[in-house]
This record gives structure tokens, sequence and C-alpha cells, in this order.
């Protein structure tokens, strides 16, 4: 599970847009996983099964929090970073991050699981408990929506 | 034919099926616009990963790394050892097809404990212990009088393997004097019967085979190395 750590704090990150929401994600999805260890055998594969976990959790508190942060921490958050230190800032108030942080969250998810962690759309769509098919469109939306709010990034 | 967003998304990814694949390659190839979709799909997916990918190089904080220091020994073992029992089962064929239809009948076929009354019954003898040493399930001759039916591990990792024959079937376990009967069944006590069903039993010892095994029987190849080892 240590080993993990690093990718499961990329999508913890790339969840809820910025370190430190995402690392408290990570905290609350190492303890339910821990406390479930038993419950591990009849998954599929160890980071399969903590990602369920985490977009699980993040799914139950974005529910409660994330639909205020989504509507004005993304435009305060030069501010409040700012505070913050230089770095992280220069991290956070990328256009990529604005960006997705004005996904939807099924079709951020979609996005970062095949485009940032990697996994074949079966997968995602294992983790995220939906059909293939469904992951593939909140996945061309997600692409469609980032491609505009970037530009021609390419 | 059509070409949906998704099969572009897709074709970009790497995702469809050969036969799609094809298709798609085709029509990008001969449609410019098509294949600067293809190009902007790589392109964003480049972005994002490179977007994302300092996180991995961060130090993970501490506050994390402790949550999984305090529970870390239970933790890898349990979790090593989940995964050695996930990987088999999903490596080897199934307990179910074989023992299953035995488990639902009855046990009640005799079916008993060597050794209770003497102890020189324990271990198999010179000739069952040759065939459990040696034969391979799956080169093993359907006419054979003693056959193996299939070779387990137990929780402790000892070495088991289930056998059939005219003079009784049973499980013996390998230890450090041999092969130790843990279960003789039906017609083990009857060397003189008349006649023994073929397979009569055999659903019930792997039946409790299965009671005994951690994880699935293993396969033509898990019995190779097995031998090479020694069963042990």
């Amino acid at each position: 599970m240590l080993a993990l750590l690093p990718r499961l704090r990329r999508f913890a990150i790339g969840l809820s847009g910025n370190p430190h929401d995402g690392d408290d994600l990570c905290q609350m999805t190492i303890e339910r996983a821990l406390s479930n260890r038993s419950r591990w055998e009849e998954g599929t594969r160890l980071d399969s099964w903590m990602y369920r976990i985490m977009r699980n959790i993040w799914i139950d508190e974005g529910r409660k929090t994330t639909r205020s942060m989504q509507t004005f921490v993304a435009e305060e958050s030069g501010v409040r970073v700012g505070g913050d230190g230089a770095q992280e800032a220069a991290v956070e108030l990328s256009n990529v991050d604005r960006a997705m942080q004005k996904l939807p969250g099924d079709q951020r998810e979609a996005v970062l699981l095949v485009m940032v962690e990697g996994y074949a759309y079966k997968e995602a769509a294992e983790i995220v408990g939906c059909p293939v098919g469904t992951l593939n469109s909140r996945l061309v939306r997600g692409r469609d929506a980032l491609m505009a709010m970037l530009g021609e990034a390419t | 034919m059509t070409i949906t967003p998704e099969d572009i998304a897709a074709f970009a990814d790497g995702e469809l099926s050969d036969e799609r694949d094809e298709e798609i390659a085709a029509a990008v190839a001969a449609d410019p616009g098509l294949a600067r979709q293809v190009n902007q799909h790589k392109a964003l997916k480049a972005m994002l990963a490179e977007h994302y990918a300092p996180v991995l190089d961060q130090p993970v904080p501490d506050r994390l790394v402790a949550m999984l220091a305090k529970s870390q020994e239970p933790d890898v073992a349990d979790f090593a050892a989940a995964r050695e029992r996930r990987e088999t089962r999903r490596r080897l064929p199934h307990w179910g097809w074989i023992a299953g239809p035995a488990l639902a009948a009855s046990l009640a076929l005799a079916l008993f404990l060597p050794g209770t009354n003497d102890e020189t019954e324990v271990y198999a003898d010179t000739q069952l212990a040759a065939v459990l040493e040696h034969t391979l399930v799956a080169s093993q001759l359907p006419a054979e009088e003693t056959r193996v039916l299939l070779s387990f591990r137990t929780e402790e990792g000892q070495y088991c393997r289930a056998f059939s024959g005219s003079a009784g079937g049973g499980i013996a376990c390998r230890d450090d004097e041999g092969w130790r009967l843990e279960v003789l069944g039906e017609g083990s006590e009857g060397a003189t019967t008349d006649y023994r069903m073929a397979g009569a039993g055999d659903g019930e010892i792997l039946a409790l085979a299965q009671e005994m095994a951690s994880g699935s029987a293993l396969d033509a190849e898990g019995e190779k190395e097995a031998r090479v080892r020694g069963w042990r």
C-alpha cells in the first residue's frame, strides 16, 4: 500500500483540485482501506480497490462540501493560495487545474483514471461502477470540455 | 461508416478492438480533420499526464506514511497473503466445478482419519508414496491403478494430494517423514472387496480436499514445480 501512496495522492489531488484537500482525501481513503482490509480479497487489484474507495469517499464528501468549493474556490484560490507559499500557488493556479475543477465530477474522474492514471476503459469503468460505454461518453465529454477551455492545447 | 467522437477518443487511447481499430485508422489516414482530432486527444493526454506527474515525485506527507507504518506489518502480511491467495485462485481452476456437486451431496460416505488405531498406517506405503511423489495429474494414464486426482496446498503451506485407486482413495500430505495419510475413503478398509465402482467416493474426497486447501488446486505447472521441490 505504501508503494501506491504517490499514485493515490495524484488521483486525490486531481479529484479534489488541490494538495491540501487531496491529502485529506488520501487520509480518509487509507483509514477506510485499513479498516476494511479483510474485504479486499474479493476485489480485483489493490490499486483499483483503493481508487474505488477513494472516489466513493470523494463522491460522499462532495455531496456535503464540494459544491460550494467548485463554485467559489476556483476564483478565490489565487488569494487563498498566495498565503500558503509561492511554490504551491504555482502548481495550484495552473490552467489545467482550473479547467479540471470546472468539469463535472463524473467527467473529471473518468479523465483522471484514463488519461492520468492510465487505466483501460474497462478497468476505469469498474472502479467507477458504470458500464464501459457510459465511461467512454463521459470521457469524451470531459475531453471536449477541457479542449474547449484550454484552447487548442496542441 | 459512422465515426463517433467516442471512436476517435478510443482510437487515440488504443482502446478499440482490432477490427474497429483498422477501420478507424483507415478513416483517420484519409481525413486530415480526423487526424487532427486524434492528435488533439493525444496532446491533451500528454498534457494532463505531465501536469500531474510531479505529484509522484513529491514526498508523501508524514501523516499518511505514519498511518501505514502503524499497521505496517500486519498490513503487508495480510495483503501479501491475500494477493497470493487471490492470484492463485485466478490462475488456477476453481474448485467449484470439481467438488461443488459433492459438497452439496452428503458426506455420509465413510471417511476416517487413519492412524487412530494403528500408528503404522499413518503414512502411505512405498508403492503409494512412489505414485504420490512422481505422478503428475496432467500426464498420468487413465488406466493407472492409483490415480492422483489433484494436488493442493493447505493453510500451513503443506502440499497434499488427493488420490483414488482400487485399494481406496484418500488424501495424503507431504511432511518430513513421507506422505502422511490424512483421509482415507471407501475401499481402503476393504482391500478384499470384490469390486469398487470407479470414482465412487472421489467426490467426497475432493470435497474434503477443498476444505483442507487454501486456494485452488495446483495446475500442471504448479505440480511440476512442486515435484521438483519434492513437494516441500
